[in-house]
């Protein structure tokens, strides 16, 4: 088995990886989707590493792999704190709901009217309420959409 | 392996494969369409990207052996097909499963490559933890149906361009790899080849890691700890705030 | 005081009050109600100082009996100030002398400085700017000193500007009252005028004795270079350069003196300039800067004798001056502004004096200037006094009989009147009459021709033959021919001067002693402002117009009748000069010229107590008496007016243009500039969108950019 090939073959994979990662971390808008596509650019990273550990017979591709998948960790940990802060505030987890840095002349984004979803809604398992309804503030709930 | 077949110079061979994949991805990301159209973008977008994936194979180079070689073509397949799909599915539950199954891809591209303890901790850690949390989370905050964001994309074309473009160039380079590039890499390496499947693999890697790797090793694990305090610090003081908040209100 | 130098008690002249200056400065606020004390002192001892030097000329000089009088001169050199090597050799010592003059004016000053500080103790006592004012006289005091001691014309040029900022310093001591700001303003810029004419002078004085040292020095090799006034220069005979060079040079200093000492055409600051506190008046505006004119032309008059004609149109301005500054007195109702203009028309008699170009004629000219700086000092003291009682009033026609309300201001004021009118045995009687006489010289040069001494006997009209060096006269030279009278030196002309002089001499006791009976005599009354205290001014106020008022007495008579000041000014290097000795004539006092200024004084105050003695009011009479006159005098001949349209409305029409021009293109230009950005701005500032994933679709683009630049560069 030649080893260049392998290499060239697996390099080629974590660039498709990670370019599809960038691909969606800029174009989709919704936040938890954003963080998957930064794990898939590392996931490139990671290939490509272990590609090239391969290719020289040695260990440090594989060990800085390891460290890659840590800082995931701790990384998904600490974004997911925001994403559900954000969510909280906004009731959206839209990454364009945050752009009061804005210039101030300029308007905020206004999405166009979008066409009604002939999708079907989505019915996910909701849990049945226990013990006493919490107390719920009517302001908070106008100001997100659904729950 | 198709080269011979397609008589194609390389470098049209991969601006087609770039072009292709940039409108496939233009295609298929949401765009806020619906009914028919949105269906026909799909199914277009579709063919263009297994257009481009047929480009890609056919310059990727040849590997010794058939059965290696379609052991890595399925499982870098798998490993692509589901990553595209996690990017450009409007249900961000469909994005987070087409993910996970991405990673299984992955897994099985770093199985091929050797790295045996990478492969199965990838699946524990990300299938197995990350991927969860993120579900979890998905279920605290997902609206039901589709909100108006996952309906729409951010400059879907310029972003679908410069991921072609990006990809575009590192396959360029890549294929101008040659062993003359990497000779002097190669002299320093180890003289012995890691090979895949080996069976000391695991004990080899962790003495690797804790011998000349020790000290990095134990601030990796600091750092776990201290962003498992952080993020329990920051969620404890954001609902502090927010409480403070609705009283002011 | 035997173990001090003279050198060293020159240089503390000036030194002490600069001291004074900067410990009022630096502690005046900490000195509170006592800041006065370190400018009282430092003159005090500067005084002391200046009589030290002043007894020890005198000594030197002798009694004066020995013939012609030797030059006297001491040159203390501090240090180089600026030093050029080269085939022209060029350096400035700061070097200050010791003559007869300098002597006279350090005394003057210092002593006229002293009673003015003592003064302002009281009249400024409760001023918030009480340190200041101290600071500021003590610094002009300072600069004065050394103006008339320093012995090169740039040192002179640098103390003529010093003293002119003190003045406007002063003259704007309130500069939060918009009229004082103003009239600062005005002293300042017509200033200017003058400030050109010596900056001009100084430089063509260069470029024609390629030097500007008074004294002569002696250079490393031992070679005497000769000083402007130097006794090199004076002894030799064709020594000065006269023609239009030299002409240009008198004419251009005599410029100077005329903005320094308020002399037609740049005399319209100093009436303005009395918005300052009347103390700065009495010293700056009346008593000493602006003698500086006449110490200039008589420091240089060894340049002058050169060019007759710059002379004569010095006398020409000098009487003209006075005769329009009379007149204009005569219809002025404040009572400072009588003084100011009374001041523009002695300083004219002096000018009008030392345009005669005979020793006489100088030393009449210093000798009115002592006597004027005493006499007038007092007057301005003493309207000081008057407004300090009446609550800042100075119009005449608002007070009356106040001799009743303020006994001591009324009887030195009275003194003072009869000194500047001219009434024997006051002081302005004697130096007026030396003027008359100098002018009656040169009017009838027959009629004194007995009075010359033996060195001149040749006849008056040589000595002009002596100084001439440019070739025209030079052919001239020798000869005993009479001049042509179509020159304008000619007897006719100082024949008009003279009369005009007389006339000035009444109009000078007219407008005097109408101050004098509008004050002082009548029905008491006294202006609302003043309260109901009004009352006679401190003691601290009165004692210096005492002083003043027995040196206004008997100074005059003291120093004419032993002839003690002219012979001791003789002894001056610059009056040495062999032009100027040739007009010498023996000290004599004229009966005719006497009883003709005692004449015109006594009709003049004549009619000012017809006008305006008793009950008498002012105004409807003048008016009716005067008809179209009275406008034209109290308008002050239109004079501002006319500077107002010549002047001032080009100047405006002209900055009007570079205003716009300066609004227009420059501002445009630097608006352009700062409009670039703003232009880049509209176009960026879409880009700040606050949207996260634009930003990052930025960088990546700009990433992009990067590794297809790299791929390029490293392409094949």
């Amino acid at each position: 088995m030649s080893s260049l090939p392998l290499l060239q073959n697996a390099l080629l994979v974590g660039a498709i990886l990670f370019s599809l990662g960038l691909v969606g971390i800029l174009a989709r808008r919704n936040l938890i989707v954003m963080f998957l596509a930064a794990e898939m650019m590392l996931q490139g990273i990671s290939v490509s590493l272990v590609a090239w550990s391969r290719y020289h017979g040695d260990w440090g591709g594989q060990i800085l792999v390891i460290f890659v998948l840590t800082v995931a960790a701790c990384e998904a940990a600490i974004a997911l704190v925001f994403v559900l802060g954000a969510f909280s505030r906004t009731g959206r987890l839209d990454a364009a709901a945050w752009q009061s840095l804005r210039e101030a002349t300029l308007g905020r984004v206004i999405d166009r009217e979008l066409p009604a979803s002939d999708t079907l809604p989505q019915k996910f398992p909701t849990l049945t309420p226990a013990g006493v309804l919490p107390e719920t503030d009517e302001d908070e709930l106008l100001q997100r959409e659904h729950v | 392996m198709l080269a011979a077949i397609v008589p194609l110079s390389p470098g049209v061979l991969l601006a087609a494969a770039v072009t292709a994949s940039a409108a496939s991805l233009w295609l298929l990301l949401p765009r806020g369409q619906s009914g028919r159209r949105e269906r026909t973008a799909r199914w277009l977008g579709a063919g263009l990207g297994v257009a481009a994936l047929a480009a890609f194979i056919i310059t990727g180079r040849r590997l010794g052996g058939l059965g290696e070689e379609s052991v890595f073509l399925i499982v870098s397949l798998v490993a692509v097909v589901s990553a595209a799909a996690t990017v450009v599915s409007r249900s961000p539950v469909y994005a987070a499963i087409w993910f996970a199954l991405s990673l299984a891809g992955v897994a099985g591209v770093l199985l091929v490559l050797g790295a045996q303890f990478l492969g199965v901790a990838t699946i524990v850690v990300y299938a197995g933890a990350i991927l969860v949390m993120f579900l979890f989370v998905l279920m605290l905050a997902q609206p039901s149906g589709l909100a108006p964001y996952d309906r729409v994309s951010n400059e879907p074309l310029l972003a679908a361009v410069a991921g072609a473009v990006l990809l575009g160039l590192l396959s360029l380079s890549i294929g101008r790899l040659s062993a003359g590039d990497t000779a002097v890499a190669a002299d320093v390496a180890p003289a012995v080849a890691v090979d895949a499947l080996q069976a000391d693999h695991v004990a080899r890697l962790g003495g690797e890691l804790f011998s000349r790797h020790l000290i990095a090793i134990e601030a990796a694990g600091v750092l776990l700890l201290i962003a498992l305090i952080g993020s329990i610090a920051i969620v404890a003081r954001g609902e502090e705030s927010r409480v403070q908040e609705r009283r002011a209100a | 005081m035997q173990d001090i130098s003279p050198a060293t008690l020159l240089v503390l002249v000036p030194l002490l009050p600069l001291v004074g200056a900067i410990v009022t400065v630096a502690f005046g606020r900490l000195l509170g109600s006592r800041a006065h004390l370190p400018a009282v002192i430092s003159i005090a001892a500067a005084l002391g100082c200046a009589v030290v030097l002043l007894a020890g000329t005198a000594r030197l000089v002798g009694d004066g009996h020995g013939g012609p009088a030797r030059p006297v001169e001491m040159i203390t050199t501090l240090w180089q100030w600026a030093t050029v090597e080269g085939s022209q050799p060029f350096s400035i010592p700061v070097a200050l002398r010791l003559d007869p003059l300098t002597a006279t004016m350090l005394t003057i000053i210092t002593s006229v400085g002293l009673l003015v500080a003592i003064y302002s103790i009281g009249y400024m006592h409760d001023d918030p700017g009480y340190p200041r004012f101290f600071a500021l006289v003590a610094t002009f005091v300072f600069s004065m000193a050394m103006l008339v001691a320093a012995s090169n014309f740039l040192l002179v040029y640098v103390f003529w500007e010093a003293v002119g900022a003190c003045s406007y310093l002063l003259i704007g001591f309130w500069f939060r009252k918009p009229e004082a700001a103003k009239a600062a303003k005005k002293a300042f810029l017509v200033n200017r005028v003058g400030d050109f004419g010596l900056a001009v002078a100084t430089f063509l004085l260069w470029m024609t004795y390629g030097t500007l040292n008074f004294h002569d020095t002696l250079s490393a090799d031992g070679v005497i270079m000769p000083g402007i006034l130097g006794q090199t220069r004076l002894a030799d005979a064709a020594g000065y350069v006269g023609g239009i060079v030299g002409t240009a040079i008198c004419l251009l200093l005599l410029l100077a003196a005329c903005g320094k000492s308020a002399q037609l055409p740049l005399h319209v600051w100093l009436p303005d300039a009395m918005e300052g506190p009347t103390p700065a008046s009495s010293l700056i505006h009346a008593a000493t800067m602006v003698t500086a004119g006449i110490y200039l032309i008589a420091r240089s008059c060894p340049l002058f004798m050169a060019c007759p004609d710059a002379l004569t149109t010095v006398s020409i301005v000098g009487a003209t001056t006075a005769l329009v500054a009379g007149l204009i007195g005569t219809v002025q109702n404040d009572l400072k502004r009588v003084l100011a203009y009374s001041t523009i028309s002695q300083l004219g008699y002096m000018f009008a004096s030392l345009g005669t170009g005979t020793l006489l004629g100088f030393t009449a000219a210093i000798f009115h200037l002592l006597t004027h700086a005493f006499f007038k000092a007092l007057l301005f003291m003493g309207a000081g006094s008057v407004m300090h009682s009446m609550g800042g009033v100075i119009d005449m026609r608002r007070f009356g009989g106040l001799r009743r309300v303020m006994p001591i201001t009324a009887a030195t004021f009275l003194v003072g009147g009869l000194a500047l009118a001219g009434v024997a045995p006051f002081a302005g009687f004697f130096s007026k009459d030396e003027i008359l006489a100098s002018l009656h010289s040169r009017g009838w040069p027959d009629a004194h021709h007995e009075d010359h001494h033996a060195a001149a006997q040749k006849g008056y009209a040589t000595h002009f033959h002596l100084a001439a060096s440019s070739p025209e006269n030079a052919a001239v030279q020798g000869e005993n021919e009479p001049r042509p009278l179509s020159r304008i030196d000619s007897p006719a002309t100082f024949r008009t001067l003279f009369w005009m002089s007389l006339f000035t001499a009444g109009l000078t006791a007219f407008y005097t002693f109408r101050a004098v009976f509008m004050t002082f005599t009548g029905p008491t009354r006294v202006p609302e402002e003043a309260g109901h205290h009004a009352h006679e001014s401190p003691p601290v106020m009165t004692a210096p117009l005492i002083i003043l008022a027995i040196a206004s007495a008997v100074s005059g008579w003291l120093l004419f009748s032993t002839h003690a000041l002219a012979n001791f000014l003789a002894a001056t290097p610059s009056f040495t000069a062999p032009a100027v000795v040739a007009t010498a004539v023996k000290p004599a006092f004229h009966w005719d010229l006497a009883l003709q200024g005692t004449l015109a004084a006594a009709i003049g105050i004549a009619l000012a107590a017809y006008g305006h003695l008793g009950r008498r009011s002012d105004g409807p009479q003048m008016e009716r008496f005067l008809g179209p006159l009275q406008t034209l005098f109290a308008r002050k001949f239109f004079l501002d007016e006319i500077y107002t349209a010549l002047v001032v409305r080009p100047l405006e029409a002209v900055a009007f243009i570079f205003a716009l021009f300066d609004r227009r293109v420059i501002d445009g230009l630097v608006d352009l500039v700062a409009g670039i950005p703003f232009a880049v701005a509209a176009v960026v500032r879409q880009f700040q969108s606050g949207l996260l994933q634009r930003y990052a679709l930025a960088g990546v683009v700009g990433v992009l950019a990067i590794v297809v630049a790299l791929a390029w560069q490293l392409r094949g």
